[in-house]
């Protein structure tokens, strides 16, 4: 069978994408409105997650630099909210601005070895970073910042039984859609987020700056001849990077209403999630990231309970019962080494792939768009 | 001095452990030039299968052979298997598949032991605290200089000095160990000449698993009992033992391992409050900083030459 052809741009593309977009608005709309708290609640840790991956997927996937220190930088955003909400009463909001900005200074820091350092052992490098983060926050000279092993309390928004929910000028757009719960608001705080790292990542990798990235990535040298600054530009990379990693550390901060330094994902073991989950979905890949978290999270809490041999299905018991923990990271393990073997590019370079067979996208062909002249420079007086 | 004794003595046998890790990615590294981020994992898989056996009542003297043929077997198996084929794809490739292998060998462990800190001291269990291969009451200590040295920190670095030395008669004098140095310096003319490459390396990667099995039940005497995460941190220190060592020379591994263990517990011992137990790892990484920024090479590895 001969793949249909669609020109990008035509009429069926925009239809096909308007009705994507279309369906991805109703079911963001729809979890908080209508899910359970539990499927809410699932969701904003996929969401987290999701934002994680994305902003590694900018470093290693578009730039090539191997970090396994990203917890780091989730942390920074969990412990600048959760210092400035608990210690100096600031409103949580106010701290995503200051995380981003901490985390960016930090990452652009780290990019100073990566001039020198490549490939694995800039691997090694960032997980030293990762195991040296939440050492520095239990710190004995840090105490009085940080707290120390014992870590952050109130660090969430306070809401209390007669004022429920968290209003913009009076005007409560949460509660319209579903109030008397923190959940729903959470919910789109993380929503926001991932829409926020998606844009900055997208906006980055369709630029000047994303050919630069991937230019770097592909052959350093040879960027470097055909007039990429290597230093500025893998600064840039790292610094985004961090910064976007911080803001889903700000939420989680918010949402659980504590930080300690063995908090989900400030450890060496978050690292290894979003590295893990950003390659299963396709590394390099805008969508990579979104897939492969969701598909982890649904893996994860599918599994949740199967420590108790009752609660797996019943063809699926003889291969599980024996397990003593839940087997979902095994199970995640297992599907990334075999993925490994068969689409290098994850999920999406898979279906890409599939996707060829019967849909094929032909691009706009060169010179169509509206034509600019070229100015013509003022001739040297 | 006494004090100072003690903390050297400390500093040895945990350097040991980071030097037997170390030994293990630098015979990988050598023989496939990858950097192996299981390394750690695997040991600590064998070191629960150490455990399992002194559980069903076997001797630490059997039970450790054991464990490291556990450990050969399961190194060959994953060069033969997982690496061999995708490091035909890429480096990258190589470099996911040990992150996955990580994972999946703690989760493993995880679902086989449970995730509690064993040997746990309540019922059931035989043993009391995970076997010791040297003798580790509280009344084993030798009179050093007015310094009390535990036996067990002796033994550990003399089997570390003494693996050391059958491992250079090893390289130097036996035809295994020759054409494992043929391979690392020139795989393709290695081949010509008749060596098979896909043995060496094979025996590599086992040999390399086993070394670490033999520190991670080295380590889990020290610490006397075995958790899902004894080796991360010490996979960091072996990492940058290899690193301050140089990346393909075994003797830079070990001398490296006793090295950064030695200066962790001297840092931490004489800096209690700068650095203390907290900031130990913050050695780690400013050896693995300073040493590829400095000198990428590490002390005694051959400089790469790299041609554009």
């Amino acid at each position: 069978m001969k793949p249909i052809a669609i020109r990008s741009g035509s009429a069926a593309s925009w239809a096909i994408r308007l009705v994507c977009a279309a369906i991805l608005v109703y079911l963001a709309f729809w979890i908080p409105t209508s899910a359970s708290n539990g499927v809410i609640d699932t969701c904003i840790t996929a969401l987290t997650l999701m934002a994680a991956a994305m902003a590694l997927n900018l470093l290693l996937g578009y730039t090539g630099q191997i970090s396994i220190g990203h917890s780091a930088f989730f942390g920074i955003g969990a412990y600048t909210t959760g210092i400035l909400v608990s210690r100096y009463g600031w409103s949580p909001f106010q701290t995503f601005a200051v995380a981003f900005i901490v985390a960016f200074v930090v990452g652009a820091l780290v990019s100073l070895p990566a001039l020198r350092i490549k490939g694995v052992y800039l691997a090694l490098v960032t997980l030293a970073l990762a195991l040296v983060f939440p050492q520095m926050m239990k710190w004995p000279k840090l105490v009085w910042l940080t707290g120390g092993a014992r870590g952050l309390d109130n660090t969430g928004f306070k809401f209390t039984k007669q004022n429920p929910t968290y209003e913009i000028f009076g005007w409560n757009p949460w509660g319209s859609l579903r109030g008397e719960n923190v959940k729903p608001f959470h919910y789109w705080i993380a929503m926001v987020i991932v829409v926020i790292v998606y844009l900055a990542c997208r906006g980055v990798v369709k630029s000047r700056a994303g050919r630069s990235l991937v230019a770097i990535r592909d052959n350093e040298t040879a960027a470097a001849v055909m007039g990429v600054n290597l230093a500025s530009t893998k600064a840039l990379a790292f610094g985004l990077s961090a910064a976007l990693c911080s803001l889903p550390g700000c939420l989680s901060a918010i949402r659980t209403g504590n930080v300690t330094p063995d908090s989900t994902n400030l450890t060496v073991q978050g690292s290894i999630t979003f590295l893990i989950v950003m390659v299963v979905g396709g590394a390099g890949s805008l969508w990579g990231p979104i897939i492969g978290s969701v598909l982890f999270v649904f893996i994860t809490e599918r599994t949740g309970d199967w420590s108790d041999p009752d609660a797996i299905p019943g063809v699926l018991r003889p291969f599980f019962s024996w397990s003593n923990t839940p087997p979902g990271t095994g199970i995640f393990s297992i599907i990334l080494i075999v993925l490994m073997f068969v689409a290098p590019f994850g999920i999406v370079g898979m279906w890409r792939r599939f996707q060829a067979r019967f849909v094929t996208v032909v691009p706009r062909p060169a010179g169509t768009g509206t034509i600019v002249e070229p100015v013509a420079a003022p001739a040297e007086a | 001095m006494e004090l100072f004794l003690q903390r050297l003595f400390d500093g040895l046998s945990q350097g040991s452990v980071y030097a037997l890790i170390a030994l293990g990615l630098v015979i990988i590294y050598r023989g496939t030039g990858h950097l192996n981020f299981a390394q750690g994992e695997m040991a600590l898989f064998c070191t629960y299968v150490v455990y399992q056996l002194g559980e069903w009542g076997l001797p630490i003297g059997v039970s450790l052979p054991i464990g490291m043929l556990v450990g050969f077997a399961l190194g060959a198996a994953t060069e033969v298997a997982l690496i061999r084929p995708i490091a035909k794809k890429s480096a990258f490739a190589v470099f996911i598949v040990t992150i996955g292998l990580f994972q999946f060998l703690n989760w493993l462990d995880g679902a086989i032991w449970s995730d509690q800190p064993l040997p746990n001291s309540g019922v059931g269990s035989v043993q009391q605290s995970f076997p010791s291969l040297f003798p580790n009451e509280p009344t084993d200590f030798v009179n050093v200089f007015g310094a009390a040295i535990k036996i067990q920190s002796i033994g550990v670095f003399l089997l570390v000095i003494v693996l050391f030395g059958l491992l250079y008669l090893l390289f130097n004098f036996t035809k295994l160990g020759l054409s494992m140095n043929a391979v690392a310096s020139n795989p393709e003319s290695a081949k010509l000449v008749g060596i098979r490459t896909n043995m060496v390396l094979m025996t590599s990667w086992g040999l390399a698993a086993a070394i670490g099995a033999l520190g991670g039940v080295v380590f889990a005497g020290i610490n006397s009992n075995v958790n899902l995460s004894l080796m991360f941190g010490v996979f960091i220190y072996a990492s940058a033992a290899a690193t301050l060592g140089g990346f393909d020379s075994p003797g830079g591994a070990v001398l490296g391992g006793l090295i950064i263990g030695v200066i962790e517990n001297l840092a931490a011992g004489y800096a209690p409050r700068w650095i203390g137990q907290e900031m130990k790892v913050g050695v780690a990484l400013a050896v693995i900083l300073i040493v590829l920024m400095v000198k990428p090479s590490g002390l005694f590895g051959t400089a790469k030459v790299e041609r554009v």
